[in-house]
């Protein structure tokens, strides 16, 4: 399990980190969202004891991670920027990675060798940007880490290799192996391989959730009403977005689609519809909840 | 097992995707009572999903009782999907009737829907 307790950075004085907490589960896959510049890379970092926070712990199963051999063995990080020996090959990489790494499999190695196709004597700096970052998984998933912190991993992979990582993150966490998470700013990059995400934003986490109690606890309601619509007419259902476009009502509920329903039949409204609201759609509206005004954007 | 499928764009969280779609194999007679459900593992690295998502819809498919699972060899097709499918023409003539009523509102005339039940049950 990892803690983040409290955890605020600043570089001079640009304030990149605002007391950070937050749990992660084994077994997890947790995605850390937010936009450019919202302090996804510099969490990342202290959550592998490369930097260390001005205030605040990051711990493995309690143990601290700043200055820690013992907790670094389990952890691999992929930066996003890979930094790799000059003129080395992945051959050369793997037995690098086999002094630091005790853990380290030949036979998970030899499996992702088949897998990606990578010509393993090549020199790396010979490869592709996109091939860059396949033996960076390569060679940090052969490390057989407890924890694996990704920063924008799938960014610059094609379409069929973003799969294949995927499906390799998914084995590897199953019944509770490895523990990961992937910092990213592409949500729906994340919909289908996470269980749990956090919000980042300038700084600050705004909410920590699981991914599918998030997507069934909102959902978008379209109804038209017979006569004058008045919006008391809602009460008490958990109202959060409310638009209207002629006799068209559109608003955002909170509750379950049976709920919701439940509650709109006894509206007795001429039409009405219950959809589930895309993850960003979910994320604008709960940031919005916290004060954060997305109608500026519209220019 | 490539038949159990998710849509990544759907807005449908994954788990009661997996749920709705394991249900309705199982009432299509295509996974029968007594057979077994693909690995948790498995099918997470086949359709490249969370793990955990997956525990969650086997866990929840448990708990209506339209799966069951042994420890340590995985999970199976309940014989008791006569229930499941009986819940689910409850639902489906519950359904009908709103639609019928629908239709009706709009004008369409009993021997219209006559019709098309003919048509349905040809």
């Amino acid at each position: 399990m990892i803690e983040i307790n409290n955890v605020s950075m600043s570089y001079g004085k640009i304030r990149s980190l605002e007391n950070v907490n937050a749990v992660v589960k084994d077994g997890s896959i947790f995605g850390l969202i937010g936009s450019n510049g919202s302090g996804k890379s510099t969490m990342l970092r202290i959550l592998c004891g490369i930097i260390r926070p001005d205030s605040g712990t990051v711990t493995y199963d309690s143990l601290p991670v700043w200055e820690n051999e013992l907790v670094k063995q389990d952890i691999v990080y992929l930066s996003d920027e890979q930094y790799f020996m000059p003129h080395c090959t992945i051959n050369d990489m793997r037995k690098l990675y086999k002094t630091v790494y005790t853990s380290f499999s030949d036979e998970t190695f030899g499996k992702l060798k088949n897998i990606f196709t990578l010509d393993c004597d090549r020199k790396i700096n010979t490869f592709s940007k996109g091939m860059k970052k396949q033996a960076s998984v390569m060679l940090g998933i052969s490390a057989r880490p407890k924890y694996l912190l990704c920063d924008e991993t799938f960014d610059g992979l094609d379409p069929v290799v973003r799969q294949l990582v995927k499906r390799i993150l998914a084995e590897e966490s199953a019944e509770g192996g490895m523990t990961t998470i992937i910092a990213s700013h592409n949500l729906r990059e994340m919909e289908d391989i996470c269980d749990t995400v956090g919000l980042l934003h300038k700084g600050e986490l705004l909410f920590v959730r699981e991914l599918d109690d998030m997507k069934s606890g909102l959902h978008k309601v379209q109804a038209i009403f017979e006569g004058e619509f008045d919006a008391g007419m809602l009460t008490p259902m958990k109202i959060l977005g409310f638009s209207r476009r002629g006799s068209l009502v559109s608003f955002i509920a909170r509750g379950t689609v049976d709920e919701i329903n439940a509650q709109m039949i006894a509206k007795n409204p001429t039409f009405y519809e219950t959809v589930p609201l895309t993850l960003e759609e979910i994320f604008i509206c709960e940031m919005e909840e916290k004060g954060y005004d997305f109608s500026k954007l519209d220019y | 097992m490539g038949v159990i499928n998710v849509d990544t764009r759907d807005r449908k969280p994954i788990y009661e995707q997996l749920i709705d779609n394991i249900k309705s194999l199982v009432l299509h007679g295509i996974l029968k009572p007594g057979e077994q459900l693909p690995g948790v593992r498995t099918l997470a690295v086949e359709l490249a999903i969370n793990p955990n998502t997956i525990q969650k819809s086997y866990a929840e498919l448990e708990r209506q009782g339209i799966i069951y699972t042994l420890q340590g060899r995985g999970s199976f097709v309940s014989d008791n999907v006569g229930e499941l499918s009986r819940l689910q023409r409850e639902k489906s003539l519950a359904q009908l009737q709103l639609s019928l009523e629908a239709a009706r509102d709009a004008g369409v005339g009993k021997n219209g829907i006559l019709e098309l039940i003919d048509k349905v049950w040809r």
